[in-house]
């Protein structure tokens, strides 16, 4: 069986040098003949349209799409899949679009080692078009394992006409949201100003105050430290708002939160949220009526600079195995810049484009919506480059780690600041289990 | 008499409590497709909604990815049939040599199917996986045919059937009469076998239905999906169940009635099986054949 | 003359009847590749598996340790072994006696319930996230009522709270799984002929004492059959937490369970060593349940 492997590997090997040697020669002449070649790319339900948008510009190129559950919420469906094609040696597909931002990590990394260093294929023009902080988030050890293709800044929605019939002004600070938030316990309870129940609460509220629980250091060593000030300070603030449940540990996902706070209770005052809330959360999810919300600017710790979190983000990658990696990265290129699909915000581009100049575009026509108060863009485009760069994407998935030691706590009427800890161990048992070293302070 | 009615009475009513339990969630899941996905949180849940939004979400169903949803059905009837087919001709005989043989091995065999069902799935799905490439099968429906067709559950039901239910007094009749082996088994076993069959025919087909691992891991093509792993690809494309097409999904179109309405018909054809093989099962004893 | 007619008889029968020692194993062959290929074969990989590190070399029982030692093991099988006991009290009680109670006469009535109690077995395990992720949620369950008064919940966050959950998945399983054994145990009954029933009603035995002293001990072996596999796939749950995980977002982490672990481990760390350990401790645990049952109740025995 060894000896099997053994000659296998050197075969792949001498293969794959030939090949690298044969698509060095011809991958000029491909670009500059017109898009041909033949891939195979795994998209989910969303990515699914742009897949087929590319077959029919693209005649000439042979595209398998593949379908699949997009690998969300801490799915373990690419590990599986390409722990598989190792084992065997083929079957890896030309691009894989991934619903976890945190995928391309152990991607990029052995023993997957899945992704290709797209900083060296990829049009250096346009690499420009990418947010400092998106870059960083896919460098990992220094290779540029994916590009996202879009971004997911987090923003503080607010009901517009709800803040105008109680008096209150926009916050643009914390503080000034946590004061709006116990008036309204007080004179209107009820009504909530955001919620801290979904997996990824962690991002709205710690990442978005610079907390430290996510921070590579060095390679394969990880900083968490949840008794840092940025996370206790956040937390003392928030205790008092989830106690008094204008803040409460519930989803939005829920039947319940839909039923309680959205349709025609509509008692959704303000909620910081990512980019893709917009139309599809408040609208579809909780059917909150129309000309009534717009998005503010991130919230700030008092008078510190602005940062914000993320929530997502879907990262395209491509395989370092790839048999015709130039009409990959043509994908890729196509799905991420190409204004045919970059410019509305419709089927195909449902989220905030990650590349600078398509997002100017998609602003334009999101700014017209009828359904928003008045346009979300000006605070959308401001944050997309407040996202904090010191929480970085690891090979584990954090949010389950928040789910099940902190919002089920929450829920049953513990204090934030009194979970913090036990977080921090959660997390540091979690990353260990990975393979990482951790700091704890 | 007052007695046997009361009995009638608590005997009925146990029945109708368990009934409701495990009935009730189905009901609302056949109510669901009537209903708009905004009904189905704020109406009552055993609410009917309208027959209109049957055919929406039914629309909405069939377009998601190219019809995709048709043919995860034809595959998972495909896959269902060949496996329970080769199931029912290479288990039942064993079964029925388990129950009458005295063959050395025999226990052994035994306890090793025992055994092998007892091993978790997720430490057989790499060798199973490597076994198949090996064979050159990954990416054929024979890999999800094959390994279906082992069904250590059915040999077991009909090796209990065989040794309980078929007095060996039988047999010998046959054999008096100058039977061989086989003229035995088709003559006698065979058609008494009549609710075995029925009963590892249907949880063949079932569990070869419902099982959802082996092809997950196999199959890497969606349009070879059978029904199981084709409803977890609709729930990870629907908002409500997956965050990361929060933003996005609602142009997909799967909510929860589509969800509903792709789960009701999955269940159609195992339904169709259930009753089918229903009154095979209640048929069939063995009482009068034996000479006293 | 008549002598010489009966013993040629006699020898015509044997010579027809073949060798004794053997009977019956022509029947098993077609089924033994597949037991060999899809089961035997896999198993053992598996046990290599176990005792090896990734390079193939033995290691002994490092990977048991190792994964024992890992944060989650132990509360994971503490999960599962509190399960499995709700699961099979369920199971045996519940199971055994809708089964009995459905053995009677009115065939029609007997098989409708027996539809319906069948029904959400067929339903897949992905599509029972959506059902129970409703019926878990207190604001629009039909079992509100229940899960407010008994599980003490407003929200589907306390529904799931990590102390009930496994009432919760002994709830579930028992939801898809009773209907296909009462099926099974509704057959065996079956098997008991008639008269045996008659005689027993002609002595004056009432329909409780029928059930219990007469039927129950017929179906012994099916009984036995129903518990080692419950017991077995009760400690290797894998489906009910996966589901709730999946409608939680979350709340219930991806490991509750020891197959799940395994699952993790084979899959996200790409440790096939220490998932075959957990699969080797889990088969351990089914294999000792197996042997207790089968020896105390003769399932192997074909002489009764």
């Amino acid at each position: 069986m060894k000896m099997h492997r053994r000659a296998f590997t050197l075969v792949a090997l001498v293969a794959a040098a030939a090949a690298a040697l044969v698509s060095a020669s011809t991958s000029t002449a491909s670009r500059n003949a017109g898009a041909t070649g033949s891939i195979t790319v795994w998209v989910d339900a969303v990515r699914l349209p742009v897949a087929k948008l590319y077959v029919k510009t693209h005649p000439k190129v042979h595209v398998n799409i593949v379908t699949f559950d997009g690998d969300g919420n801490g799915a373990t469906t690419m590990q599986t899949k390409i722990q598989l094609w190792n084992r065997t040696g083929h079957g890896w597909p030309d691009v894989i679009f991934s619903e976890q931002a945190n995928d391309p990590v152990w991607m990029g990394q052995k023993p997957f080692d899945y992704a290709l260093d797209l900083k060296t294929v990829f049009p250096k023009n346009l690499l420009k078009g990418w947010p400092a902080p998106s870059i960083a988030q896919c460098t990992v050890n220094g290779h540029l394992v994916c590009l996202q293709d879009n971004l997911a800044q987090e923003v503080l929605y607010v009901n517009q006409k709800l803040m105008k019939q109680f008096g209150y002004s926009v916050p643009t600070t914390w503080q000034q949201w946590a004061a709006i938030g116990d008036k309204v316990a007080k004179d209107h309870p009820g009504y909530i100003i955001g919620n801290i129940g979904d997996s990824y609460g962690a991002w709205l509220y710690l990442w978005a105050d610079q907390c430290p629980i996510s921070q590579v250091v060095a390679p394969n060593t990880v900083r968490i430290n949840a008794g840092d000030v940025h996370c206790t300070r956040m937390a003392s603030l928030l205790d008092p708002l989830i106690k008094s449940g204008v803040v409460p540990p519930e989803s939005v996902f829920t039947a319940d939160f839909a039923t309680k706070w959205g349709g025609d209770n509509d008692k959704i005052l303000m909620m910081p949220g990512p980019v893709w809330y917009a139309k599809d959360i408040f609208g579809g999810t909780l059917h909150v009526p129309a000309g009534e919300l717009t998005a503010a600017m991130p919230l700030r710790w008092n008078s510190e600079p602005v940062v914000t979190g993320q929530v997502g983000g879907g990262p395209w990658i491509v395989s370092k195995h790839s048999k015709d990696i130039p009409a990959a990265i043509d994908f890729v290129k196509y799905a991420t810049t190409s204004l045919a699909v970059k410019s509305k915000v419709n089927a195909l581009s449902p989220g905030y484009p990650s590349y600078g100049p398509a997002a100017s575009v998609w602003l334009t026509s999101l700014n017209k919506d009828p359904y928003f108060a008045a346009p979300e863009g000006p605070a959308f485009k401001a944050a997309a480059n407040l996202i904090w760069k010191g929480w970085s994407m690891v090979t584990y998935p954090d949010q389950p780690v928040w789910s099940n030691t902190v919002v089920t706590q929450l829920v049953a009427g513990k204090t934030l600041s009194s979970l913090l800890p036990a977080f921090g161990d959660g997390l540091a048992q979690t990353a260990q289990a990975a393979g990482y070293k951790v700091v704890r302070k | 008499m007052q007695i046997r009615m009361v009995g009638l009475g608590v005997r009925l009513a146990i029945l109708v409590t368990f009934a409701v339990f495990f009935i009730g969630p189905v009901v609302w899941l056949i109510l669901a497709p009537t209903k708009s996905d905004r009904a189905l949180i704020e109406n009552s849940p055993f609410s009917f909604g309208d027959f209109h939004h049957i055919s929406l979400a039914w629309k909405h169903l069939d377009a998601f990815s190219s019809h995709i949803f048709r043919r995860w059905i034809g595959n998972t009837l495909f896959y269902a049939f060949s496996a329970t087919g080769i199931t029912l001709v290479a288990g039942v005989p064993a079964g029925y040599g388990l129950a009458i043989g005295n063959f050395p091995g025999r226990k052994v065999i035994l306890s090793l199917t025992l055994v092998v069902m007892i091993v978790p799935a997720a430490a057989l799905v790499l060798p199973i996986f490597l076994e198949l490439n090996s064979m050159h099968l990954i990416g054929s429906s024979l890999s999800v045919i094959l390994p279906f067709s082992f069904f250590p559950f059915g040999v077991y039901l009909a090796y209990l059937y065989y040794a309980s239910a078929l007095p060996p007094s039988l047999l010998d009749a046959a054999r008096v009469d100058g039977c061989g082996e086989l003229q035995t088994f088709l003559r006698v076993a065979l058609p008494l076998a009549k609710p075995i069959l029925a009963l590892v025919f249907f949880f063949s087909f079932v569990a070869d239905w419902n099982n959802f691992f082996l092809p997950y891991v196999v199959l890497a093509d969606s349009n070879q999906y059978p029904i199981t792993v084709g409803l977890w690809d609709l729930l990870s494309a629907t908002p409500s169940f997956n965050p990361a097409v929060g933003g996005g999904g609602q142009s997909v179109k799967i909510f929860k009635p589509e969800l509903a309405l792709a789960t009701l018909i999955a269940v159609v054809p195992v339904a169709i099986v259930f009753l089918f093989s229903q009154r095979a099962l209640v048929r069939g004893l063995v009482g009068g054949a034996v000479k006293e | 003359m008549t002598s010489s007619v009966l013993t040629s008889e006699h020898a015509r029968a044997t010579r027809k009847r073949g060798p004794r020692a053997l009977r019956g194993l022509p029947f098993v062959l077609p089924y033994l590749p597949l037991l060999i290929v899809f089961g035997i074969a896999p198993t053992i990989y598996a046990l290599d598996l176990a005792f090896t590190n990734v390079g193939g070399g033995w290691v002994g029982f490092h990977n048991f340790v190792r994964t024992y030692h890992d944060f989650r093991f132990v509360s994971a099988f503490k999960h599962v072994l509190v399960y499995t006991a709700v699961w099979l009290a369920a199971l045996m009680v519940f199971v055994v006696g809708l089964a009995l109670l459905l053995h009677g006469r009115a065939n029609k009535v007997s098989s409708t319930f027996r539809f319906l109690f069948y029904m959400p077995g067929a339903l897949a395990g992905s599509a029972a996230v959506l059902v129970w992720l409703f019926m878990l949620d207190p604001s629009v369950s039909p079992g509100s009522f229940l899960l407010h008064h008994v599980l003490g919940a407003d929200i589907f966050a306390q529904s799931i709270a990590p102390g009930n959950l496994p009432y919760i998945f002994a709830m579930i399983a028992f939801w898809t799984g009773a209907g296909g054994w009462i099926v099974v145990m509704y057959g065996a009954l079956n098997t008991i002929p008639h008269d045996l029933e008659e005689a027993a009603r002609i002595d004056g035995a009432g329909p409780i004492a029928i059930a219990l002293r007469l039927k129950l001990p017929l179906i012994r072996k099916w009984i036995a059959y129903m518990v080692i596999l419950s017991f077995a796939t009760g400690t290797q749950l894998f489906v009910e937490p996966q589901i709730v995980q999946t409608a939680s977002f979350g709340l219930v982490p991806d490991t509750w369970s020891a197959n799940q672990l395994a699952y993790q481990m084979a899959f996200r760390y790409a440790d096939f060593n220490g998932a075959a350990a957990i699969a080797v401790d889990l088969l351990l645990i089914g294999l000792v349940g197996a042997v207790l049952i089968v020896t105390r109740s003769g399932l192997f025995r074909t002489d009764d």
